[in-house]
């Protein structure tokens, strides 16, 4: 009898026991942190922390280094304890100045020249001209609908002709950027936010944090894998809202970059058609031919450069650059909903 | 049984101990039940950062959130949560598809607007792009 008691006890302690170590191995919870201060978009950061506290930790770290990212790139705002790409695109007296800037800035910008270079000039900062004239139709005619309006072409064609990437003149050696054509201005909308995702993701990791995933506006970054060692499961959005299916495909990823470019991001109304926000250098207009282009690779600045640049391009030259490119593959929806991948793609793909 | 009608004082503190051991192993399985308590599937709401509301998804409701710039409706109905209605000038949230799965979102970026879906065991993309 006392055996009995003894092994119902044991039994019982064993079960709990088990119950309580289990949960003790799922300690790893998943939190999600949301910001809406940078780039003009939504931040979304989702981890895994033993509790609240660490995940806020962290996360506030990244949003942190977003936040300086942003505040070196906006060319939407002036701040009085800092230089930034406002400065640089500010006229003294008819005239850009020549600014000394912050390292992050230059390193940025030469980048986005590399990619100017790689991508045939499909990516160019310098379009700022052209992109501006976009930008103010597109808020006035969301804050006006009845009188939404489209930029006549004499005046996007003025504009274009102060576009060319060497005129931004960088001296690394003195820290500095000057913009030679005082009718020029940079737009850096095509590769801010992914250079910004990259350095706050490079941050974890030469912290030895992994299990963080960080989302600026669908310029997405995993930092590792979840902490049971499997990949993220990142769903690509449909393009098409009306359409049943939430996601147009599922891919694993660990420690990859998917960033996706869509014509539903951003967009605004003039007479029933819809214009959206990626401006092919070529025409002045909107890029036609594709509702969206995801880019899988390891860095975000070169998946947000490419997002963009492949807009402006054929499918065929636009699969032509992918595949001459290790490690980065993509997938184009056509204006059609016709699908174009990459060789590598498939190999990303999977069920959830 | 036999020890019901032997009491021996022996087998009476063995019971003691018997019961005491069932209760100490309830309490503990409560208090881990307790702190390892699975949520409901909730739809939270919020501005500015600040948590504004937070709602079940089993509910059917409609709510009208008060954004930094205007409204946006919200209806939870049969699991889904939307934004059928908006005063925010670029509609990108009342034309945004229903959502239902952990981690699922709408924004209101005029309206400084996160609706965000928190569920338990739901196999759904971690990441949307």
């Amino acid at each position: 009898m006392k055996h009995t008691k003894t092994s119902v006890l044991l039994l019982l302690t064993a079960f709990f026991l088990s119950v309580l170590f289990s949960s003790c191995a799922l300690r790893e919870t998943k939190f999600t942190a949301y910001s809406l201060d940078y780039f003009d978009t939504a931040t979304t950061i989702t981890g895994y922390a033993e509790d609240r506290a660490a995940f806020d930790s962290i996360s506030n770290d990244i949003l942190s280094v977003l936040g300086e990212y942003h505040r070196l790139y906006t060319i939407y705002h002036h701040y009085d304890d800092m230089e930034n790409l406002c400065t640089v695109n500010t006229l003294e007296n008819g005239v850009h100045r020549t600014v000394p800037v912050d390292r992050r800035i230059t390193d940025m910008l030469l980048y986005a020249k590399d990619m100017y270079a790689l991508t045939d000039g499909r990516m160019n900062i310098a379009m700022g001209s052209v992109l501006s004239i976009w930008h103010d139709y597109r808020t006035a005619g969301l804050d006006e609908p009845s009188a939404a309006a489209l930029p006549s072409m004499e005046e996007l064609s003025r504009a274009a002709l102060h576009t060319n990437i060497d005129d931004l003149v960088i001296d690394e050696e003195a820290g500095t950027v000057f913009l030679a054509d005082p009718d020029m201005t940079l737009d850096v909308g095509a590769i801010a936010k992914g250079y910004a995702v990259e350095m706050a993701a490079q941050m974890l990791e030469e912290r030895g944090i992994s299990g963080y995933v960080i989302n600026v506006g669908g310029n997405v970054r995993t930092v590792g894998s979840k902490p049971d060692g499997s990949p993220w499961l990142a769903g690509i959005e449909n393009p098409n809202p009306t359409d049943d299916a939430p996601y147009v495909g599922y891919l694993h990823l660990t420690g990859e970059s998917i960033v996706t470019s869509g014509t539903y991001q951003r967009y605004y109304m003039v007479d029933g058609k819809s214009y959206h926000h990626i401006i092919d250098a070529d025409t002045l207009f909107p890029a036609e031919g594709y509702l969206s282009i995801s880019i899988v690779c390891k860095n975000s600045a070169l998946g947000d450069a490419l997002s963009t640049a492949l807009f402006c391009m054929t499918p065929e030259d636009g699969l032509a650059l992918v595949e001459r490119l290790a490690d980065v593959e993509a997938l184009w929806i056509l204006a059609d909903e016709s699908r174009q991948y990459s060789s590598g793609f498939a190999a990303y793909l999977t069920e959830p | 049984m036999q020890y019901c009608s032997n009491h021996s004082g022996r087998k009476y503190r063995h019971d003691l101990l018997f019961i005491g051991g069932l209760l100490l192993i309830i309490a503990a399985a409560s208090l881990a039940l307790f702190l390892f308590r699975v949520p409901g599937d909730t739809v939270t709401v919020t501005v500015d950062g600040q948590v504004w509301g937070e709602f079940s998804l089993s509910e059917n409701r409609t709510v009208e959130i008060t954004g930094a710039d205007g409204y946006n409706l919200l209806v939870i109905a049969n699991g889904q949560a939307y934004v059928s209605e908006a005063s925010c000038p670029d509609g990108i949230c009342s034309s945004h598809r229903p959502i239902s799965h952990d981690g699922e979102s709408i924004i209101c970026l005029p309206n400084r607007v996160v609706i965000s879906v928190q569920r338990q065991d739901d196999r759904q993309p971690d990441i949307i792009s």
